[in-house]
């Protein structure tokens, strides 16, 4: 295999992936317009501002509860891995999506009054105090705030600067984003502004994000419960057979960082799961010419030390592996990042 | 909410995202190599692309390049 192929196959993967992303927004847009135009009662036409107001809030709404099932559902099943990479994309276009949304409902609602456009966004509906009449529109442009964030520091420059923990905290604002938005097209409804059935969609897309990640964090809880007893510092990672080429499974260390059981071939290697980068899950990637390459963004560690292959200067912890009776063992205690470990063999039955 | 806080709170917000735009250009040109190795030679076009995130988190920006960093971050 060339050795530049996966590099190539990653590239490629990521163009069609932003090509899917733009094809799936024109359809929904296209969608949208037809349903809102062809859809209204006779008579009653909205105005085409107001039917794109609602496809864009509606678009970025629905890119966002996307975007939250993706990681649960990689969890779930390994199909869903690919959705994975390149996610950050999502992220930016369901901001400029609802930024499109933003100005144009500052236009087409407040842009014509005597008031300032800006100052009339926050005071025409003075309810403050009230629970079903608070202002809906505050609520979206809490949110948009938070995805203007999100969306600002999603470049692996921020990751650098703010350090992993920050970042992951601050992108963490994402829930908070997706409950006022849930809160702001529900009580726009209830307030006569927002459909019932963008409301209901929306109530249901709660429920499945919420039902998603607790299924995943279920499996996840069983799957950590599940036999890795120690037995001398050393873990039992399941049989060497039961490890797709390629892959890894992941075991957990009743203390300690979870570990990526590798197999190449009939070779064996342990590595500390969590990525350099953003902490993505190693184990749930896979080898690429020989590296292991991460599911979330694509880095590459060499199995067997740990590095990243040059220029890059990563490095992880690698653990001793060992096969006995068929069973793979790997050692609870990790080596120092990048220290080079002998591959423990797999041999041919029969 | 009266017209006078509404104004206060997009004044406040105004004048930290200008402040912010400010500081974020000044950082843009001299600072990247110093918050982190890597960025020192990044092209304009990726400088304008961070630009946004800049005026947004300046002040962490500024704490990091004094210095401040949590210890378990390696750089
Ligand atoms: C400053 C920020 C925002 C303001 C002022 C705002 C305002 C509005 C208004 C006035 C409506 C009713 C439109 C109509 O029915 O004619 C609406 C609906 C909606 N907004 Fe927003 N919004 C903001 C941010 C957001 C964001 C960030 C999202 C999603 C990411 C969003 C998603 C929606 C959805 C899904 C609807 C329902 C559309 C429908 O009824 O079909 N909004 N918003
Ligand atoms: S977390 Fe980004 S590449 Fe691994």
């Amino acid at each position: 295999m060339a050795a530049s192929f996966s590099l190539v196959g990653w590239n490629r993967f990521k163009r069609s992936y932003d090509f899917a992303l733009i094809l799936g927004v024109a359809l929904f847009f296209a969608a949208h317009l037809a349903a809102g135009f062809l859809g209204a009662p006779a008579g009653q036409a909205p105005s085409e501002l107001q039917v794109v107001i609602r496809a864009s809030g509606a678009a970025a709404f629905s890119l966002l509860t996307f975007i939250l099932c993706i990681g649960p559902m990689a969890r779930l099943t390994p199909r869903a891995l690919p959705l994975l990479y390149n996610r950050r994309h999502l992220g930016v276009t369901c901001f400029l999506i609802a930024l499109v949304h933003a100005a144009l409902v500052l236009l087409w609602y407040h842009g014509f009054s005597q008031v300032n456009a800006f100052i009339s966004l926050l005071t025409s509906n003075p309810r403050y105090g009230s629970f079903g009449g608070f202002p809906f529109e505050s609520l979206g442009l809490a949110a948009l705030l938070i995805l203007f964030v999100m969306a600002a520091t999603s470049h692996d420059f921020w990751n650098a600067v703010l350090g992993p923990r920050l970042w992951k905290a601050l992108h963490m604002g994402v829930y908070a984003a997706y409950g006022l938005l849930v809160a702001h097209v529900m009580l726009g409804a209830a307030q006569g502004e927002t459909g019932l059935a963008q409301a209901a969609l929306a109530g249901g897309s709660a429920l499945l994000v919420a039902g998603l990640h607790i299924a995943a964090g279920r499996r996840e809880a069983a799957r950590d419960a599940a036999e890795t007893e120690p037995a001398d510092g050393w873990l039992n990672a399941g049989l060497a057979a039961d490890i797709a080429d390629g892959r890894a499974v992941i075991v957990v260390p009743p203390e300690g960082e979870r570990i990526a059981v590798f197999r190449d071939g009939a070779k064996v290697y342990a590595v500390a799961n969590a990525c350099r980068h953003q902490g993505g899950p190693l184990g749930e990637g896979r080898i690429l010419d020989g590296c292991i390459v991460c599911p979330w963004h694509g880095f590459q560690y060499r199995p067997e030390d740990g590095c990243s292959p040059p220029p890059f200067t990563e490095k992880i912890q690698t653990y001793r592996t060992r096969i006995t009776g068929g069973r793979v063992f790997v050692e609870a205690a990790p080596q120092p990042p990048g220290t080079a470990i002998a591959p423990s063999l797999i041999e041919e039955a029969g | 909410m009266n017209a006078d806080t509404a104004a206060m709170i997009w004044l406040a917000l105004g004048a930290y995202l200008g402040l912010g735009l400010l500081i974020g250009l000044g950082v843009a040109a001299f600072g990247l190599a110093r918050l982190t190795p890597g960025a020192a030679h990044m092209p304009w076009r990726v400088r304008l692309l961070i630009l946004p995130g800049l005026a947004a988190l300046w002040p962490v920006v500024l704490l990091r390049l004094a210095g401040v960093r949590a210890p378990e971050d390696r750089t």
